[in-house]
């Protein structure tokens, strides 16, 4: 079956294309349409002087800081949430009412917060990361076998040495699901973040804006292809991290 | 709290698809887009489905005509097809044919018809000037030259107001890379500009207005002053529209010239009207009204202007500014001038 793993692109583009030549697609660029954007992008960028592989790096930039901070934060919260059955009782209310609201919803208040610069953009990546990753740190640490807590204990292990290396190592996996998840959401959320406008004047979010505000929709198509491209990337970078962190498992 | 553990790629083997499913999806596909268009055929109407900008003082004599019931008057049906916060969000409501006719800006109307996007006419004027370029206060500066280093925001790259930015530079004899303009829609331009995020910006009234009414910010200088009696908002109409309904066009073109006129004659009325359309604060409505010209007769050499400017920094790729918009512009709905 290997060789046909990316059998499905490929076919969805084909088909594509045959629909945009058969000419149902109406307006919709063809795939050579979004070639041609993308080599505009490239060679005379949008608006122009401002080349791709900067909104690209921007993009990145802003979704590695907010991504940082989520990680930083949620993975000990999850694990003490996950460990102490009272401290669990107390905050999962609030966290339960905060995490339905969309991170975009928190787009007004971010901007009076953190301005325009990047850490409005980095909030809302923050946002989408924080509870994919939370909520898999308190459900890895949960199914932790008692038994290892127990064995190790009587070992005469201390709440220390518990904690950090019975639990948080026999959470990993559950952690790391979290992190695919949280990064993938961080993702989406920072396109449209972007969308309000930025102070740099890069980003891939606000490159589609301002392709879509002069009607160059074969750059809006570019510019979503980039997004999707990088998102899978970065999902196989995870996973490929995951096989080494957790190659002893 | 319960939990379920997140799984990846469900659960066993992936299952087959059944055959033919695919075919039949495509198939499917292909029907419904062969059947579609077959769907919009109308007779002539007085239905008019019309699309506007949200909050834009510019386009009061829309509001006005309707308030005051000129399109009833013209024995027109106008139905709002659409508000918008943005032209290029109305502009794709025409290329996806929910709309008849809009009031516009004169960018996002000359960039979607040199793309393709659309198939429009400009039929009449709605107003020119009534921008502004405001810095933010505590900002010192006899002139544009004082933004040299400085991060302006434009409401989008290559808008008519992009332009009047770089007129404006050209005078002050700087550089485009002397300056950092970036795209800021105007409702996040006047906190961005309060939070001292931006040091100016250049926008349609009434923002300017209501930058200077709270005091974030002071007006520069008028948009008149750069570029006089520069076209700005238009109206639009679907071409198709156009030659079906020629007589409701011209109806519709002349309650528009009605509540044009009615705004220049009735200057006070007109201001509360304008505070009831936009929601704002009715001193920075006063205020921009002044900036404003509300005309109805097009500004072609202006319009061809723009373009030219379009096709410079190469957002638009037409053979000639002329003849693109001698296509795009049709005056014969207008009222003749005795």
């Amino acid at each position: 079956m290997r060789k046909w793993k990316y059998i499905s692109p490929l076919v969805a583009l084909g088909l594509w294309q045959l629909l945009a030549m058969v000419g149902v697609l109406g307006r919709t660029p063809s795939p050579v349409d979004v070639a041609e954007g993308f080599y505009d992008l490239i060679v005379t960028g949008l608006p122009p002087g401002y080349y791709l592989q900067w909104h690209l790096l921007a993009s990145l930039e802003r979704v590695l800081v907010g991504f940082a901070f989520a990680l930083v934060l949620a993975v000990p919260l999850g694990i003490l949430m996950g460990w102490s059955r009272g401290f669990d009782t107390v905050m999962d209310p609030l966290v339960e009412v905060v995490r339905p609201v969309p991170p975009l919803a928190w787009l007004p208040l971010a901007v009076i917060w953190f301005g325009i610069g990047i850490f409005s953009a980095a909030f809302m990546i923050f946002l989408g990361a924080f509870f994919p990753i939370l909520l898999n740190t308190i459900t890895g640490v949960k199914s932790v076998d008692p038994h290892l807590v127990e064995a190790a204990r009587t070992l005469g292990a201390r709440r220390r040495a518990i904690l950090l290396r019975v639990l948080t190592p026999g959470a990993m996996p559950s952690i790391i699901t979290g992190v695919r998840i949280g990064i993938g959401i961080g993702w989406m959320t920072l396109v449209a973040a972007e969308m309000t406008g930025v102070k740099s004047g890069y980003g891939l979010g606000y490159l589609i804006l301002t392709a879509r505000d002069i009607a160059r929709y074969d750059i809006v198509v570019a510019g979503m292809v980039v997004i999707g491209v990088v998102g899978f990337l970065m999902d196989r970078l995870v996973k490929y991290a995951e096989k080494r962190l957790l190659g002893w498992m | 709290m319960r939990l379920k553990r997140v799984q990846e790629g469900g659960c066993g083997r992936p299952r087959r698809l059944p055959g033919g499913t695919l075919a039949t999806i495509v198939l499917a596909i292909m029907v419904l887009a062969l059947i579609t268009p077959g769907c919009g055929k109308k007779e002539s109407t007085n239905v008019v489905k019309v699309g506007y900008l949200r909050s834009d003082l510019h386009q009061l004599a829309y509001y006005v005509a309707r308030e005051k019931g000129f399109f009833t008057e013209e024995g027109l049906d106008v139905k709002e097809g659409g508000v918008f916060n943005a032209g290029p969000e109305e502009m794709s409501a025409f290329s996806a044919g929910e709309l008849d006719m809009g009031y516009v800006g004169s960018a996002p109307a000359v960039t979607f018809a040199a793309q393709d996007m659309v198939d429009i006419q400009i039929v009449a004027q709605v107003n020119a000037a009534g921008s502004s370029i405001v810095v933010r206060s505590g900002l010192e500066a006899g002139d544009v030259s004082a933004l040299k280093g400085r991060t302006v925001a434009v409401p989008g790259h290559s808008t008519v107001q992009d332009f009047l930015l770089r007129l404006a530079l050209k005078e002050a004899v700087l550089e485009e890379n002397e300056i950092n303009i970036i795209t800021l829609k105007p409702p996040e331009t006047i906190a961005a500009l309060g939070s001292g995020q931006v040091d100016a910006f250049v926008a349609w009234e009434p923002y300017p207005q209501i930058a200077v009414v709270q005091n974030a910010g002071w007006v520069l200088e008028n948009s008149s002053e750069i570029w006089p009696h520069h076209p700005c908002c238009v109206l639009v109409v679907d071409r198709d529209f156009a030659s079906r309904n020629p007589d409701t066009v011209r109806r519709f073109v002349a309650a528009h010239v009605k509540a044009t006129q009615y705004i220049n004659d009735n200057p006070l009325e007109a201001a509360d009207m304008g505070h009831l359309f936009t929601g704002q604060d009715s001193d920075a409505v006063e205020a921009a009204m002044g900036n404003i010209e509300f005309v109805y007769k097009l500004n072609v050499e202006g319009l061809e202007r723009y373009v030219e400017f379009l096709k410079e920094i190469g957002v638009v790729k037409v053979e000639s500014a002329e003849s693109f918009c001698d296509t795009l512009i049709d005056q014969q709905f207008l009222p003749r001038e005795n």
